[in-house]
């Protein structure tokens, strides 16, 4: 079960409007930090994915623990959050 | 094989949701056609990752492609398309019908668009695949922002390199064009380039191959080259490729669908593979000319050449 979402966007990004899509379809709320405008929390964007890239979808479970999805990837981000 | 009677059917399913998908959308489903697209990324295709689009008619001053990219979909959905977020794997011909495997199950359709675009190429140095969204990157809008302040490697000469170039001198402190061999893009594009070549915040090396992308620490910290038979190196913090593009069409392989020698789909003067009432449109067709406005013009083309075939055949689907 999903406890919360947080989605790491930039302004100009493409996918990222896509994982938002996806997410509001499925009725799911979520935390969005545009680093365009939070630059100071690009670092822990970088150490929770690995990647240097945007959107990155950290699902934190009840149980407290997480799921990082990198990009707009569907086969990894549906199962997630199911 | 699932058994025909539960198969979803559709009169048209357009495979991609970029520009040409988009605007034969809007023509079928103006129709009454029924209409469904299918789309693995972001729809806008290739135009929706580009910061600025300068050359599209109707926008004087020119567009984001993100906005261009969601107002294309939302004018095609006004109409009653439909976007399936998914991939087409395969396609068969059987007669009437053609059978589309995705990963939504099997569909039937009476008309079939292919309309995949492309994606950018790689160079196919050593680095590029192991430093991935780790310092090497593809998409300027998505990544730029994590170089601020930083200094950049930007590899290409055509219009993509350029523009992109240019946009991320909002973030990086510098950029080095690394060129393999002379400026490729539209002279409108070279004379803007300039400008940021004049105020020192990119510098352009002609002749200058990318030979390797070289990591420390996990980080990218210079990109190795040749220029005049000379070995160079650019420090960086990041590299940014767009170097051509590569066709979408993998998933027509063994499908018995021509394609020409660099993998894009043939067809004839109606926009039609050699299956019959499966068309191509957009970048993704042989003899394209890569640009959003031909690929929304050959959209529109085709959506009316899958009309006339259409009429040609049976009534449309009931569902």
């Amino acid at each position: 079960m999903v406890k919360n979402i947080t989605i790491f966007t930039t302004t100009t990004c493409a996918y990222c409007p896509m994982v938002k899509k996806y997410l509001g379809a499925k009725g799911l709320a979520y935390e969005e930090v545009n680093l365009d405008q939070n630059p100071e929390r690009q670092q822990e964007a970088l150490a929770l994915s690995g990647a240097l890239t945007v959107p990155v979808t950290v699902i934190t479970k009840h149980d407290d623990t997480q799921e990082v999805v990198v990009g707009y990837n569907l086969s990894r981000l549906a199962p997630a959050v199911a | 094989m699932t058994n025909a009677t539960d198969t979803p059917k559709h009169d048209v399913i357009i495979i991609g949701a970029g520009p040409a998908a988009l605007s034969a959308a809007i023509y079928t489903t103006r129709e009454d056609i029924d209409t469904l697209l299918f789309e693995r990324g972001v729809p806008g295709g290739l135009a929706s990752v580009t910061d600025w689009v300068d050359n599209y008619p109707g926008f004087p001053e020119g567009i984001a492609g993100l906005e261009l990219g969601g107002n294309l979909q939302k004018q095609a959905e006004r109409f009653g398309a439909v976007i399936e977020l998914g991939e087409v794997l395969k396609i068969h011909d059987e007669g009437k019908w053609k059978r589309l495997e995705t990963t939504s199950g099997d569909m039937l359709a009476r008309a079939v668009l292919i309309a995949t675009g492309s994606d950018y190429k790689k160079i196919g140095v050593p680095g590029e695949a192991e430093y991935y969204a780790r310092g090497v990157h593809y998409c300027a809008t998505c990544d730029g922002a994590f170089y601020r302040d930083k200094r950049l490697v930007v590899v290409g000469g055509g219009n993509s390199a350029v523009q992109e170039a240019m946009f991320l001198t909002r973030f990086a402190s510098h950029i080095d064009l690394l060129v393999r061999s002379s400026i490729k893009a539209s002279d409108v594009l070279q004379r803007d380039l300039q400008k940021f070549v004049d105020s020192g915040k990119i510098t352009v090396h002609l002749d200058t191959s990318t030979d390797e992308i070289v990591g420390k620490d996990n980080k990218v910290v210079k990109v190795l080259g040749t220029h005049d038979g000379q070995k160079v190196e650019f420090p960086t913090d990041g590299v940014f490729v767009f170097v051509g593009l590569k066709p979408n069409s993998e998933f027509l392989e063994g499908s018995g669908i021509e394609m020409d020698h660099i993998h894009l789909v043939k067809s004839d003067e109606n926009l039609q593979t050699n299956m019959k009432g499966v068309f191509v449109a957009g970048d993704i067709r042989s003899g394209a000319t890569m640009q959003i406005a031909s690929a929304a013009g050959e959209g529109a083309t085709a959506a009316l050449k899958i009309r006339e075939y259409l009429e040609g055949h049976e009534h449309p689907v009931q569902n």
